[in-house]
This record gives C-alpha cells, structure tokens and sequence, in this order.
C-alpha cells in the first residue's frame, strides 16, 4: 500500500506526536509498504530518508505550549506537490482540527482520509469558535483514529462523530533489549537496598513527583541502600532542596535523557513509580516501563488502570497518598516473587501496544476507509495482514 | 456614473452566490456518494462475517450458529439489523479460539466489520447533516440520491482475550 502521513509539528523538536509518526512509518515500513512522511523541517536538518521536509516551521504559541508549524501558500503548494507526486492509496494525517500542514494536506485531499486526534482538549475555545470552518475540515475525513479513551471522548462529545481508539505503540525490542546504566539497579533483599525511578517533570505538580518524594524520604530512614533514580527536565535544585541533606546522596539525577538513555534509565531499577494526580490521558511511560520490563507502580487513574489491565500489570496505590505509596514500595521490594509476577504479566500485556501489532490495527482502519471510498472490500492479505 | 457600480456590485453578488452554491451542491453530491460506498463496504463485511460464521458452524456441526448465519445471509432490508445482531450473540456465546484458522477467520471479519460500521455512520452522519441544511432542502440538491439510512446494529466486536482465559 502507498501511504503518506501528515506531521504538523517539525522533527527538530523532539515530542509525543513526532515520535508516533516515525514509529509508525517504521513499522508500516517493516511490514512492506511504502511510506512517504510530509513535515515542517529546517532545509540543513538532518531527517530519516523516508520524510519529506515541507520547509521551515515558525513557532506559534498553542494550548498553552509553543507549537513549530507550517501554515500559509507556500505549504499549501508543497502539501500539493507532494501529494500529487505520492499517488497515496490512503493519507494518514495527524491533528487535522491545529491550523498546520495536516488541515492544509485535508483540503486538497482527493482520496480517503483517515486521521488521528491525539490531545484531549476537553474544552477549546477554537473548537468551540469555528465550529462551523471545522466541519468542512471533519466533513472531508474518512476515518478517525483516538489514540486514548480521553481523546476519543472529546470526539464523540465535541464533534459528533466515533473514532476507532488505537492505543500508542512502543517499540518492546528497544526497551527489552537495553543495557542498565553502570552501578545499577543494585542489591535489594528483605529491609535493604533496592532502586526506584521517576521520569518526567519534577516540578510540575500534577506529575505527583512530591508524592514520590515523601514515600521515599519516609522509606529510606527504615532502608539503609534504597535509592532513587530521576530523568527530566528541571533544575538540580530544585530536585535537592526539598530532600533532607543526609538523604541526598541516595538521589541520582539524570537531567533531560535521550529516547535510548530513557530506556536504560527504566531497566536501572526495581520499581518505576508514576505517582500522577491526573490530567494523563494515556500513560505512556507505562507501557515503556512495562516493555523495559520492569515493575510498575503507579497512582490509581483510570488511564493507568486501564494500561495495567486494572491491577494486573503493576501495582495501583490510592492516587495522591504518600503513606500509601510507602507501604506500597516497601511491600514490593521485599518480595522478589510478586515483583516477578506482575512483570511477567506486563510482558503480555505490553505486547498488545508493540508497534508491529498496533500498525496493523491502523492498517485495517486504511482498509476500512478505502473501502468507503470506492465501495469494494479489500483481501486481508492485500493490506499485509494475513 | 454611479449606476454602473451598482450593477457590477450585483454582478459579483451574483457570481459569488453562484459560486457558493455550485459549491455546495458538489459537497452535498460528494457526501452522498461516499456515503453510499460505505453502504456498500458494509454490505459485504456483513456478507463476509456471515460466510466465515457459517463455515464455522458447518465444522462444528453448530445448528444454532448455522441458522443464524444463514437467516443473516438471506434477510431482507428491514429484518437485516435484527438479524445480524442475532448473529453477533451467537457468535459472542461461541468459544473462538484465535489459533485455530477457522475462528481467527471469524474474529478478523467481526474487527473488519466493526470498522466498517463505524466509518458508515460517521460517513452517513455527514451527509445527512450536508442535505438536512435548509438551503439544501429549499433548493432540492441531492434529489438524486435517497436520504442516506444509518444501519443500526451493535457493536459486533468479539471480545478475543476473554475467551481464550476461559
């Protein structure tokens, strides 16, 4: 099948919808078919052979955070040459509703559509505003694709329309397969030792990391050698600060960490914490911690419930309590067998969200879109699924 | 001369009310017609589950699940939601194991089906929004087409995993 997706963020700057997008043209690519990815790019980046720059992004800020795109006559042209040139059986654009290369790859679409929503805005005043504009956009759509329950919510809500929900991919042989950083993750036997991490913004309150923070504190006190592994962005300080002093050697900060730092970080330690208050609408570090095969613990949110198999998978504590969380880790430390079983069981459910399996459920969503288009139902052996 | 502005004022008046209408005339057309592909794609997923089901069922001598195959493959347009919902609970009382061939085959066609039916009421949902717009329905464009119906059934996803663990 030829197919061309549509990245309306630029690759220069690293983030969730980038890495879905080239994850998902590698594993289209894996399972023999031709993949065309049209993004914003500086002329000089250096990209995977198979994107196609549609030149330079400008920053815009949108929903709260600052978006690299590309709008304007300049990309409207280049989206049409490409799409001429590509001869597509089926276009994969993602974020259709921001104002980027995606909307502009949706209006000049001739064939089948297929698209795929994934923030869960719950209330935007844009969508709310130009509600009537927006139709004319969702109108030219086939198919839609929610990658979490949350976002599919916002579409049946708020634009009167289904999506089929396919979850994140991850890329289980990278995970599996990484080596732990030196040092790690250590002893651990009854009352002692034992490593825990925490990825993500520590200062950032609905990421929970205090919650984490005073679990730990607590614990090390009665656990001589229990120590705490944190990755991402943030200052050291104010990592440190609010840790007492004598405690403070027994916290490794990473700093910022690379795709392949980030999963010899997860295979460094015993138990991942994500101690989130909400706001999550998928988990994906979840997933990544599951494949990196390593015990999850994680605050009791329907979204991680739902990426644990509700319990299955990996510890759920009541969300916000630390005391909880403490008694939580120590339980699980000390007990290397019930760490073995729910890791084992994390290995099958992490399965069901490796990139091979989840671009086969995208590529019966192009199937299902061609096929409403021209009226003729395709082999399953024809979209490489037999 | 003032009066010659009014008449090219109303000349391109005219010309964009024209425009705007052969517009929406072609947007009105082209939803109508995915929509009837789509009507289209579903009937043969429904066919294909239907085949698959009753292949199962002649193997394991499954005279209920035979029965409700063929009385889906043979319903008329009005008893058909009923009866592909028959078929749907058999198939669910069913136990499909993915392994073997025949079930998996069964199981493929309810996830194919599944999506069909999803990307047919969206699609139907369109257009009947496009030709419910009053402009729409005083002009009578899309005359040509009937009104697009939605094609009412469950969600005839089969739970896999839960089987298997059974």
């Amino acid at each position: 099948m030829r197919i061309g997706i549509v990245c309306p963020y630029s690759f220069d700057v690293p983030g969730g919808v980038q890495n879905h997008v080239m994850d998902l043209a590698e594993a289209l690519i894996g399972l023999g078919h031709e993949v065309s990815v049209l993004a914003p790019a500086d002329e000089d980046a250096p990209l995977p052979p198979y994107v196609v720059s549609a030149g330079r992004a400008v920053p815009l800020p949108y929903n709260g955070s600052v978006a690299r795109i590309a709008f304007g006559p300049v990309s409207t042209a280049r989206v049409r040459r490409w799409l001429t040139r590509g001869d597509f059986d089926v276009l994969h654009v993602h974020e259709p509703l921001t104002l980027s290369l995606s909307m502009l790859a949706v209006l000049s679409a001739r064939g089948p559509v297929v698209a795929t929503f994934h923030t869960a805005m719950t209330r935007s005043r844009m969508l709310a505003a130009a509600q009537g504009a927006l139709r004319i956009v969702l109108e030219r759509i086939t198919a839609r694709i929610a990658v979490s329950a949350l976002a599919r919510k916002v579409q049946v809500e708020h634009m009167d329309g289904g999506a089929v929900e396919i979850p994140n991919g991850v890329t289980v042989a990278r995970y599996a397969g990484a080596e732990p950083l030196p040092g790690w993750p250590g002893e651990c036997d009854t009352g002692t030792g034992g490593a825990i991490g925490f990825l993500g913004r520590f200062t950032e309150p609905r990421k929970g990391f205090p919650i984490l923070r005073d679990a730990f504190v607590a614990l090390a006190r009665q656990r001589p050698g229990l120590r705490l592994l944190v990755a991402g962005p943030g200052d050291a300080d104010d990592l440190y600060g609010p840790v007492p002093a004598d405690l403070r050697e027994r916290v490794t900060f990473l700093g910022r960490v690379s795709e392949p730092e980030k999963a010899r970080m997860l295979r460094s330690v015993h138990l991942y914490v994500a101690p989130n208050t909400g706001g999550e609408s998928f988990g994906m570090i979840l997933t990544e911690a599951l494949a990196a095969s390593t015990t999850v613990v994680a605050s009791d949110l329907d979204a991680f419930r739902r990426v644990l198999d509700g319990g299955r998978a990996g510890c759920l504590f009541p969300t916000g309590d630390a005391v909880a969380l403490r008694g939580v880790l120590a339980e699980l430390l000390d007990d290397p067998a019930r760490r073995a079983a729910l890791t084992a069981c994390g290995d099958q459910v992490v399965a069901t969200f490796d990139w091979p399996v989840v671009a086969r459920r995208v590529l019966e969503v192009y199937a299902a879109a061609i096929e409403a288009t021209d009226g003729r139902v395709i082999d399953q052996e024809w979209v490489g699924l037999g | 001369m003032p009066g010659m502005w009014w008449v090219v004022g109303a000349a391109v008046l005219v010309g964009l009310v024209a425009a705007y209408l052969v517009w929406t005339a072609g947007r009105v057309e082209r939803l109508q017609t995915r929509a009837e592909s789509a009507a289209r794609a579903l009937d043969a997923h429904l066919l294909r589950r239907a085949a698959a089901a009753a292949v199962l069922a002649e193997r394991r001598s499954g005279v209920e699940l035979y029965a409700a195959a063929r009385i889906a493959l043979d319903a008329g347009p009005r008893e058909r939601e009923a009866a592909e919902n028959d078929l749907t609970r058999q198939l669910r009382s069913a136990r499909l194991d993915p392994v073997d061939p025949e079930c998996e085959a069964v199981i493929a066609a309810s996830r194919r089906l599944a999506l069909a039916r999803q990307v047919h009421t969206d699609l139907v949902r369109d257009a009947r929004a496009a030709r419910g717009r009053p402009l729409v329905r005083l002009l009578r464009m899309g005359r040509g087409h009937d009104w697009p119906r939605y094609f009412d059934i469950d969600d005839p996803t089969l739970p896999a995993q839960a089987d298997v663990a059974a």
